[in-house]
């Protein structure tokens, strides 16, 4: 396994002329400028050496020097280090080659920056709109600078997004964008022989509210968390913390150890409910509501507790740049142990329950098979990877928070299937608990809990920062600004790269698997959707109150 | 008075498949930790919806499908006998009608899915298609069980002398199959694979509303309570009062035990794929055969 020193050394070997600068920014933090032409080499090299692509990152920079930046990640997970390909093009030829044919998951990146910068990837096997919406008139890219963040273009009628052709002898059956499997607006066009399927093709970005470009534009570094906050209403906490960390990295600011241990049970609480609540789904998915009644049931207190130590039941609006807002007492700490051990007693129930089960085996073992291969291949992430025999988990191979300090297990089966999902989460629910245990007994009493920053944030910095969400790993990329805003900010959730991999798991499934299958990934559409401005179709154009449209069904005859 | 019993016979079915349902969500409610609906619930449901407008999005056929659903399972519980004796109308019928009236059924929800067109219905149509070739036979079996036992083809007749005989192991092991059938008779988890509300949103109903969808709805109440009494009737030992009224009592009572079990078996299971259930029921048509095949011999 090569170290950071042999990764540096290794890309300045083979591509002494392309690679223009290296900047170790911190023993696990690698920025690499690269000349545009040999990217792909550059990418494919990096992967041969042990790299798992994570996203990429584009961004305007025709004020400073006329041209398109473009951020390639990738991380080293044996070794604990991320590192960011920087290359840029001109605006006058925002050209380059794409690493997709190579790297599958950077396809709806290198899509994203078709749409939104204007950018152009030769190679691309499938340079299709992904984000923006069908009638958005063509050669206005949203996150260029001088588009303004409010731009509300005419809708057209008579557009449509053409699907993927369908194989020959095979019947259509859409899936969305409005469906019960979904609890999200996207579609899924699921071409089906019989009942057995055979492709499918995927439209989903229904619902995007800009909130990339709008924190850029609108917000300062301080109110950009609660906004993250609300990319997700499962996951809040994980976005928080990984914005604000990656902010914290750029800036080198240190917090104090008390707030990296209460970061660090916020979101092993938020994975305990996160998990309990997708058991509940999956139950749902299969058919087996007592499942999802019982689950949703112990998920209670965790609703409870959340409101006891942040005062809100979900989305908790603790934590910052510089640290988290409030305190945890000892008198909350009692409550945080109380609620944990009867979860643990109640699931340890449902674990019997569902392992003994064997209609849910029939339901779930064998389903949505993938390659452990094709998983790393496709750089799928989180329980979906776990589940495919890839080991993989932030929390131990990028220690963050107060992760460094804590011992528990990550769960990993090779039966590649949606049964090994559902047992990896039960299992990583234990160990949340153990985690949560293990912070309150050894937390520190001293320090603030919310570090004052000293200086302004320095503009043009970097920070790459990741954390692992119930649903797999979330990255952010700050790059710092002048105005006391982020100049980019790029979010990857974890739903992200694993919705790129559900074509591969339906494959070959029943029609019957479909729910079971799409969610396995615990997709979350909404924090995959972050990053257009709202349609006028569809959003501000036409509101009603719930009053209004409880009138309107009600006077419907 | 002959007459009479014909009419106790639709109106105790008609009065008492919506409450019988509103037991079973209960059930249902009770075993995932909610208060879930008053009993009474199922009867407002369908009295919305029979308030509603009409709106049709096939041609004719799919007007008359829910109706014609309807009229084959009320003509069906009309001939059932109730409190083990044979109704009025029971004697017009033998049980290739009984079989040819629940098929009818079937068929009518076959043809109000298929002329709606829309995707859904079709992969639920298609699902039922299959659950019906596949369950019949066991209904059936159970039938010509009863038929072979009597040497009659007429359904009171059939239906008790599976009792009056003795209970051997052919009558045991079709107590066993039509137990583990019942859930696909009345469309329940596992079973409930036609209609399906996460895959395929209900399937053959999900061009439906207003009155087309209560006569659905209420058909498949009627359906559910008239399989239970089937059970009853074929297996239950005799508890011959000698009064009608209290007969019917204690043979509706033991109808509400078989939708206790209705309720416990569907919410303890989740549903199953179409291919898995299709090998399940094989092996019940196997079981079934077998168990005629013992009768024959006077096992």
């Amino acid at each position: 396994m090569p170290g950071i020193e042999e990764i540096k050394n290794g890309l300045k070997k083979s591509f002494k002329d392309a690679v223009v600068s290296v900047e170790e920014q911190n023993p696990t933090r690698l920025f690499v400028d690269i000349k545009s032409a040999k990217v792909r080499d550059i990418s494919n090299a990096i992967i041969a050496m042990g790299g798992r692509y994570l996203v990429s990152v584009g961004y305007d920079n025709i004020a400073r020097d006329k041209t398109l930046g473009l951020i390639h990640t990738f991380g080293f997970d044996r070794d604990g280090v991320y590192l960011a390909l920087r290359t840029s093009v001109p605006e006058s030829k925002p050209e380059m080659d794409s690493i997709t044919p190579d790297i599958p998951n950077a396809g709806w990146s290198e899509r994203e920056y078709m749409d939104l910068l204007g950018m152009k990837f030769t190679g691309h096997p499938k340079p299709k709109r992904l984000i923006l919406a069908d009638d958005w008139p063509a050669g206005v890219h949203p996150l260029r600078k001088d588009i303004p963040w409010n731009l509300m273009p005419p809708a057209a009628e008579d557009v449509a997004y053409q699907l993927d052709e369908c194989p020959e002898g095979c019947s259509i059956v859409p899936v969305g964008p409005y469906h019960p499997t979904l609890h999200e607006p996207a579609h899924f066009a699921v071409y089906v022989d019989g009942e057995t399927i055979k492709g499918s093709d995927y439209r989903g970005f229904m619902t995007h509210r800009g909130i990339e470009k709008l924190c850029q534009t609108q917000l300062t570094y301080n109110e950009v968390p609660f906004v993250a906050e609300r990319i997700c209403g499962i996951c809040g906490s994980v976005h928080a913390t990984s914005y604000s960390q990656a902010v914290e990295l750029a800036a080198g600011i240190k917090i104090s150890r008390r707030a990296e241990y209460i970061r660090t049970i916020m979101l092993e609480i938020e994975r305990i409910h996160s998990h309990l609540l997708w058991l509940g789904v999956a139950g749902h998915l299969i058919g087996f509501d007592t499942v999802f009644m019982q689950s949703w049931r112990i998920r209670e207190p965790i609703m409870w507790l959340g409101e006891r130590i942040t005062g809100n039941r979900k989305t908790y609006g603790m934590i910052v740049i510089g640290g988290v807002r409030r305190d945890i007492t000892p008198e909350i700490k009692e409550d945080i142990l109380n609620v944990i051990g009867k979860i643990e007693e109640e699931l340890l129930t449902v674990q019997k329950a569902i392992q003994g089960d064997s209609a849910i085996h029939r339901r779930t073992k064998g389903v949505g098979y993938v390659s452990t291969e094709d998983t790393k291949l496709w750089s799928l992430v989180g329980p979906v990877a776990r589940a495919r025999n890839v080991d993989i988990d932030v929390r131990r191979d990028y220690p963050y928070a107060a992760y460094d300090e804590m011992k528990f297990d990550v769960p990993v089966f090779d039966s590649n299937d949606v049964w090994a999902t559902v047992l990896v989460r039960l299992l990583e629910t234990f160990e949340s608990i153990k985690i949560i245990r293990q912070c309150l007994d050894r937390m520190p009493n001293d320090g603030p809990i919310l570090t004052e920053l000293d200086a302004p944030i320095p503009a043009l910095k970097h920070g790459l920062a990741a954390v692992e969400a119930p649903r797999g790993e979330v990255v952010h990329y700050v790059i710092t600004g002048e105005e006391n805003a982020p100049e980019r900010w790029r979010v990857r959730a974890p739903t992200y790269p694993n919705l790129q991999g559900v074509p591969l798991m339906l494959l070959g499934n029943q029609l019957a698997d479909v729910p079971i299958i799409i969610g396995s990934i615990d997709p979350c559409f909404s924090c995959t959707d972050r990053m257009e401005i709202v349609d006028l179709r569809s959003g501000a154009a036409k509101t009603a109150s719930q009053g209004e449209l409880e009138e309107l069904s009600r006077n419907k005859r | 008075m002959d007459i009479l019993t014909a009419v106790i016979n639709v109106v105790i079915f008609l009065a008492l498949a919506p409450l019988f349902e509103g037991v079973v969500r209960k059930l249902y409610a009770k075993v995932q930790s909610r208060m879930g609906p008053p009993v009474v619930q199922p009867y407002y449901d369908l009295l919305k919806l029979l308030g509603k407008e009409t709106l049709s999005a096939g041609n004719w056929a799919f007007r008359i499908a829910p109706m014609m659903a309807l009229a084959s399972i009320i003509t069906a519980v009309s001939l059932m006998p109730l409190g083990y004796r044979a109704g009025f109308l029971t004697q017009y019928g033998d049980i290739i009608t009984i079989i040819y009236l629940l098929t009818l059924g079937g068929v009518s929800v076959l043809l109000g899915a298929l002329s709606s067109k829309n995707t859904y219905a079709m992969v639920g149509a298609s699902r039922e298609m299959v659950t019906m070739i596949m369950v019949e036979p066991v209904l059936a079996m159970t039938f010509i069980l009863g038929a072979l036992k009597a040497k009659s083809l007429a359904i009171d007749a059939s239906l008790a002398s599976s009792l009056n005989g003795s209970y051997g192991v052919s009558m045991v092991l079709m107590l066993v199959v039509f137990l583990m059938a019942l859930q696909a008779f009345v469309a329940r988890q596992p079973f409930d694979i036609a209609e399906a509300e996460v895959e395929i949103m209900e399937g053959p109903f999900i061009e439906y509303s207003g009155p087309g969808l209560a006569l659905f709805k209420y058909y498949m109440m009627i359906k559910q309570i008239f399989y239970a009494a089937l059970f009853v009737a074929v297996f239950v030992p005799l508890v011959n009062t000698g009064y009608y009224i209290v007969d019917v009592a204690v043979q509706l009572v033991e109808i509400l035990a078989v939708f206790v079990l209705i309720a416990l078996l569907g919410s303890t299971n989740p549903r199953l794929r179409i291919d898995q259930a299709v090998k399940y029921y094989a092996l019940l048509i196997v079981a079934s055969l077998v168990a005629v095949g013992l009768t024959a011999y006077g096992i």
